[in-house]
């Protein structure tokens, strides 16, 4: 029976949706989460009475057809790029980026990932580096002898040394933006990889039009909403429930006809 | 002499495509822009004898109920929903199609493309790209898509004579041979909102168990009635 099949793409479909929205509060306070959204489509109509067709010789026309669909499936998983919300660490190499863009990181292959976590760490060389050690692209070292660090908006990188008042360039963060950033790639660890979907990635300085700005001493917070993640997880489970319904019912109206004298 | 039972048959019949139809609905419960359908009956008579009439039921027509769904914020501005009546328009190789789901993307080339990639069109039969270096869509009330440079095209929003007529294909698209009409001016595109399927759950659940029981209670009938012809033909080869 056709609704046995419909129940199930139903459940499929609301167990994947289950399995953003964990996935998403599992995150909520990881550094540049971006949450997801599972986007549900139907799936193809069977035709048994088609529209248009003709119901007499006279040549009249059936206003409505019947048409049976074939259930639900899961279009997309896509990412809302709405901005977190910025939270104050104090931390001179946490960076958040207020608007578009993100950092570009050296993979130990030699790839470029992109990431919106700004919780960058001094490696043993004094180069600034992600939290797994990646350098950050264009690589910027900080001497030992530095006493203050300080990152304007526009992502230039002042030191002071010690003994010194004036402070000194020692290099200049970038921002990568994509013509479609929802289509880059995520690889887990707070990255992403260029793909198809997102374009080529355009660099730029902070602040530049187009660029987000940087805010030093700040984190981006993941732009997960508990409460709505969690009405939504609410809504799927009775969806799922009601799926299994629609199959259990199928289920005894089939028994039914096989228990027929 | 088998009537009844033929009847109660063809009833079986409509109530099985009727559970169908309810079940596709509640698997689309989360469905964006997806409409509610309901099955339409009619009786189908047939006169077997010179005085006498059966009827039996057909499943005529699946009639949606073009009624909004419930508005969901979602906070991306490439979420658009239509509020009262209208499609948008996607380009297909095959031609046009039209939908209620507004979950937009951009592709790699910055066009507005829908949830399977199709380009979303404008009122000039041409897709909506959004120029490089722009980073703040906005999208009117009449469908007018602007950038902080300006604006960049009108969402094309039609309505047809008999939206009826239209044909489900599938991913959230209809497809017709009516002309398109513009939409009334009290249409209005909500950005940042998704239009949910119009499906209420319940009345789904309770006409599930309805069409149940009336499955039951035509199987019963024909028992009852296959029982009354073995009985009537053990009477009557006994009395031989």
């Amino acid at each position: 029976m056709r609704s046995l099949a419909i129940g199930a793409t139903g459940m499929i479909a609301q167990q994947l949706n289950v399995e953003t929205i964990s996935n998403n509060i599992a995150n909520s306070t990881t550094t540049g989460y971006k949450k997801q959204r599972a986007e549900f489509q139907d799936l193809l109509y069977q035709n048994f009475r088609r529209i248009g067709s003709t119901s007499s010789d006279a040549g009249t026309v059936v206003p409505t057809g019947v048409q049976v669909g074939a259930g639900v499936r899961v279009a997309a998983v896509a990412r809302v790029l709405e901005q977190g919300n910025l939270n104050i660490t104090d931390n001179k190499l946490d960076v958040a980026i207020n608007g578009s863009g993100y950092f570009q990181v050296t993979l130990p292959s030699g790839d470029t990932a992109y990431t919106r976590a700004g919780n960058f760490k001094l490696s043993p060389e004094g180069m600034i580096v992600t939290a797994d050690g990646y350098p950050v692209q264009p690589n910027i070292t900080i001497p030992n002898n530095a006493v203050d660090i300080s990152i304007n908006s526009s992502g230039e990188v002042l030191i002071k040394l010690d003994g010194q008042t004036a402070t000194q360039n020692v290099g200049q963060l970038q921002l990568a933006t994509f013509a479609n950033a929802a289509g880059l790639e995520a690889t887990g660890d707070n990255l992403f990889m260029e793909s198809g979907a997102s374009g080529q990635a355009v660099t730029g300085n902070p602040g530049a039009p187009g660029f987000g700005r940087v805010t030093q001493g700040a984190l981006e917070t993941s732009n997960v909403n508990v409460v709505q993640e969690i009405t939504t997880l609410i809504t799927a489970q009775r969806a799922y429930e009601m799926n299994s319904k629609v199959i259990k019912t199928t289920d005894e109206m089939m028994q039914q006809a096989s228990q027929m004298k | 002499m088998e009537n009844s039972i033929y009847v109660a048959l063809s009833h079986q019949m409509a109530l099985r495509r009727q559970l169908d139809v309810t079940s596709n609905n509640i698997a689309n419960v989360n469905t964006t822009g997806y409409k509610n359908q309901r099955m339409l009956f009619t009786e189908f008579l047939e006169k077997p004898g010179l005085h006498e009439k059966v009827s039996f039921v057909q499943d005529r027509a699946v009639v949606r109920d073009l009624s909004n769904g419930a508005m969901t914020q979602t906070g991306n501005p490439l979420d658009l929903a239509l509020t009262g009546q209208g499609y948008f328009t996607v380009d297909t190789a095959s031609g046009p199609r039209y939908t209620r789901a507004g979950n937009f993307h951009l592709n790699d080339q910055r066009q507005l493309v829908d949830a399977g990639g199709l380009p979303v069109l404008a009122n000039n039969g041409q897709p909506i790209t959004i120029p490089a270096g722009t980073s703040d869509v906005k999208v009117s009330g009449d469908g007018t898509v602007a950038t902080e440079l300006g604006p960049v095209g009108k969402l094309n929003i039609v309505t047809f004579k008999n939206e009826q007529l239209m044909t489900e294909v599938g991913n959230g698209l209809y497809v017709t041979d009516e002309q398109p009409e513009p939409a009334p001016a009290e249409t209005k595109v909500a950005q940042g909102l998704l239009e949910g399927s119009n499906v209420k759950p319940v009345v789904e659940m309770t006409q599930m168990i309805e069409l149940q029981r009336q499955y039951m209670s035509a199987q019963r009938m024909m028992d009852n009635e296959h029982e009354r012809i073995r009985t009537m033909l053990q009477r009557l080869g006994r009395s031989v």
